[in-house]
């Protein structure tokens, strides 16, 4: 059969089926798609390189480990904190902090808790019950009334699906189901009902993967509209960029950043529509030990964040 | 001349009414039409570019520590990776190279 096919031909009308079988590497078996990543982390590449965790002032962290599944954590936290005001101008006021915490992580289960000195408790933890089924959940409490919120989530994976449901305090109801189409391309939808705010909304989402790039869209009826695009150039260096835009508030933000991590350190920048640039380094000084610059520009508003930091073990 | 600038352009200021000119010589050089408009164009020609230098320096400012951000830890830090990696390549050809080989520069 092969004879009749000469090699480089791109279209043999007698022979298309041949042909098209001999030019693919293999053939999409529609059966065993991989399981595609949470709804929640869709756009995960696209936030790990551009939206790095900022902040302004002194960061210390501790972590000791104890065990093999228990470790503790310390923090602390100095600098000009923002606080929302209605005027154009930024506010800050000085704040200080420290954290302490406990983990615990096993194969099965994992829990994590954090107190800080302004009165807020922190907990989450995350249950494998069974292969296929993860509980998780969420605490926050806070010293304000009418501040603290707690969430559960209960996550079914499927051999080419994950769906998931939540319920939160002040009625807040969720379900998200997310289904791999292709090898490369997964899509999904979620619905959210929030009592407490009489409100509701639907959205959908895709992703198209491969292993240089990853691209994903979303659209929600609250208006917003989130596309981004990720390019792993090669394996230390990735670019990133990302489009917003809210059609009910004309809104609109577009972003592009890039993310190197060599062997000593991970650097990320980005600019942003808004006149803001940021950078965020994270240089290894020893073993377990990193050392933590951030630069936050904005020229618009002409506020200048800088900060650094030292995180242990 | 046009009394209302365009909303949200720059324009240049208004021109100063011509004054009557004078019997002396001297006076009447310096209050001519010519010199008039020369001194107000010299004006114009001073306003223009004060405001241009003005929009250069902001524009300079901005692309400098927007490079001061985003461009030089960049540099910094590839220029560290590639000497590391030179040190490591001298201390593979070090420890690789048989022991009656000599310490190479």
């Amino acid at each position: 059969m092969a004879g009749l096919v000469p090699p480089g031909t791109t279209a043999v009308p007698a022979d298309v089926s041949h042909t098209a079988h001999t030019k693919h590497d293999e053939k999409t078996d529609y059966m065993n798609l991989p399981c595609p990543i949470p709804y929640e982390e869709l756009h995960r590449e696209a936030l790990m390189s551009l939206k790095p965790e900022t902040f302004e002032g002194l960061r210390f962290d501790f972590t000791k480990g104890l065990n093999q599944k228990f470790s503790l954590s310390h923090s602390v936290v100095m600098g000009p904190t923002e606080i929302p005001s209605q005027s154009a101008e930024t506010i800050k006021i000085p704040t200080a902090h420290y954290e302490f915490g406990a983990n615990f992580i096993d194969p099965n289960l994992m829990l994590i808790g954090r107190v800080l000195t302004d009165g807020r408790v922190n907990a989450r933890v995350k249950w494998d019950l069974t292969d296929n089924l993860t509980v998780k959940a969420n605490a926050q409490l806070t010293n304000e009334p009418h501040m603290s919120h707690g969430m559960f989530n209960f996550d079914y994976k499927g051999k080419d699906f994950r769906s998931q449901f939540q319920m939160g305090n002040g009625a807040l109801f969720g379900a998200s189901y997310i289904q791999s189409v292709t090898q490369h391309l997964s899509l999904g939808g979620e619905v959210f009902w929030a009592g407490q705010h009489r409100k509701s909304g639907i959205g959908y989402a895709a992703r198209y993967e491969t292993d240089k790039m990853v691209a994903t869209g979303q659209v929600a009826n609250t208006g917003i509209v989130a596309l981004s695009y990720v390019q792993k150039v090669s394996d230390k260096v990735s670019l990133a960029s990302d489009f917003m835009y809210n059609y009910l508030s004309r809104d609109v933000t577009a972003s592009v950043g890039y993310d190197y991590i060599l062997r000593q350190c991970r650097l990320r920048g980005k600019i942003d529509s808004n006149g803001c640039t940021t950078s965020y380094l994270e240089e290894r000084l020893n073993m377990g030990l990193n050392f933590i610059l951030s630069a936050e520009i904005d020229h618009r508003k002409k506020d200048y964040k800088f900060g650094f930091g030292l995180t242990v073990g | 001349m046009a009394a209302q600038p365009k909303r949200g352009g720059v324009s240049l200021p208004e021109r100063r009414p011509v004054s009557k000119p004078e019997s002396n010589i001297l006076a009447r050089i310096t209050s001519s039409p010519i010199v008039s408009r020369g001194k107000q164009a010299a004006s114009d020609a001073a306003f223009v570019s004060r405001k241009l230098i003005r929009s250069t320096g902001k524009a300079a400012w901005i692309a400098g520590t927007t490079f001061l951000i985003l461009v030089v830890p960049l540099i910094i830090e590839m220029d560290r990776e590639q000497q590391f990696n030179e040190l490591e390549l001298q201390q593979a050809s070090l420890l690789g190279a048989p022991p009656t080989a000599p310490a190479s520069k």
